[in-house]
């Protein structure tokens, strides 16, 4: 149960979690379409733009040469 | 043909690291956690290599195996601990440090409150750059339940988020009105 934050949330649960409710979905009108997929991306961008963190580099190093031992051309 | 995987791949990989974060961070909601299924689905895709068909785009397959990592995790944790969707919401609502913007916290909220099937779809589809095909193949489903649930998504974040128009009469968003007047 999340009932946190008022009615809105309450009224907006009732089609959450369970299954596939296949019957006539409403369509989102483009323009809130646009918007809702603007903020996605920039989120994402965000993210996507943070550096590397060191751990994969490392571990890709490390595969690197363990990995060439055994794969001989 | 020999495989000669140390070089191209290693910096393959290491291209797809950004991309794998970003949605394993809006996946789980947490940057550690996201970081670890990270290094899984790395190592994971280096002890399966065998099993990628070369030519094929190898982001798709790394994203389905971290999404498998992450529902299996997800699984598993949910049979320890009695863990209610209602604690993942409130997982991602405490995680500003990775944006500051206001805007990005009220998203991310919203987008904790969508059900996961929905909210991945969304992340591969209106994200991450997949298309409904390759969505449904990283998912295991149909492209229509990909369709149907990228919709459902987007509605029930516009409601969230107030975007709707036609949904925007609630006592909420005269408040939020008010105040952005």
């Amino acid at each position: 149960m999340t009932v946190d934050k008022g009615n809105k949330l309450a009224r907006v649960s009732l089609d959450n979690g369970s299954g596939e409710k296949l019957a006539t979905d409403p369509k989102l009108d483009s323009g809130s379409q646009k918007r809702i997929g603007d903020q996605l991306r920039a989120m994402y961008d965000e993210l996507m733009q943070q550096p590397v963190p060191d751990r994969f580099r490392d571990l890709l190093d490390q595969l690197d040469k363990n990995g060439r031992k055994g794969g001989s051309q | 043909m020999t495989l000669e995987p140390e070089p191209e791949l290693r910096e393959a990989l290491l291209a797809a690291v950004p991309s794998l974060r970003a949605f394993a961070i809006s996946l789980s909601g947490q940057v550690d956690r996201a970081d670890d299924l990270v290094q899984d689905t790395l190592l994971r895709a280096l002890s399966n290599l065998h099993r990628f068909e070369p030519g094929t785009n190898l982001n798709a397959w790394l994203f389905t195996i971290l999404r498998n990592l992450f529902h299996s995790e997800y699984r598993k944790r949910r049979r320890e601990v009695e863990d209610p969707d209602g604690s993942y919401a409130g997982r991602l609502k405490v995680q500003p440090e990775q944006g500051a913007h206001l805007d990005f916290e009220d998203f991310r909220s919203a987008l904790s409150q969508l059900p996961s099937d929905q909210r991945e779809a969304l992340l591969l589809v209106g994200a991450s750059g997949f298309s409904y095909e390759e969505a449904a193949n990283i998912c295991g489903c149909a492209v229509g339940t990909i369709k149907s649930r990228v919709n459902r998504a987007r509605l029930r974040l516009a409601s969230l988020l107030n975007v709707n128009d036609i949904e925007d009469l609630g006592p909420d968003s005269m408040t939020r009105a008010a105040l952005q007047g």
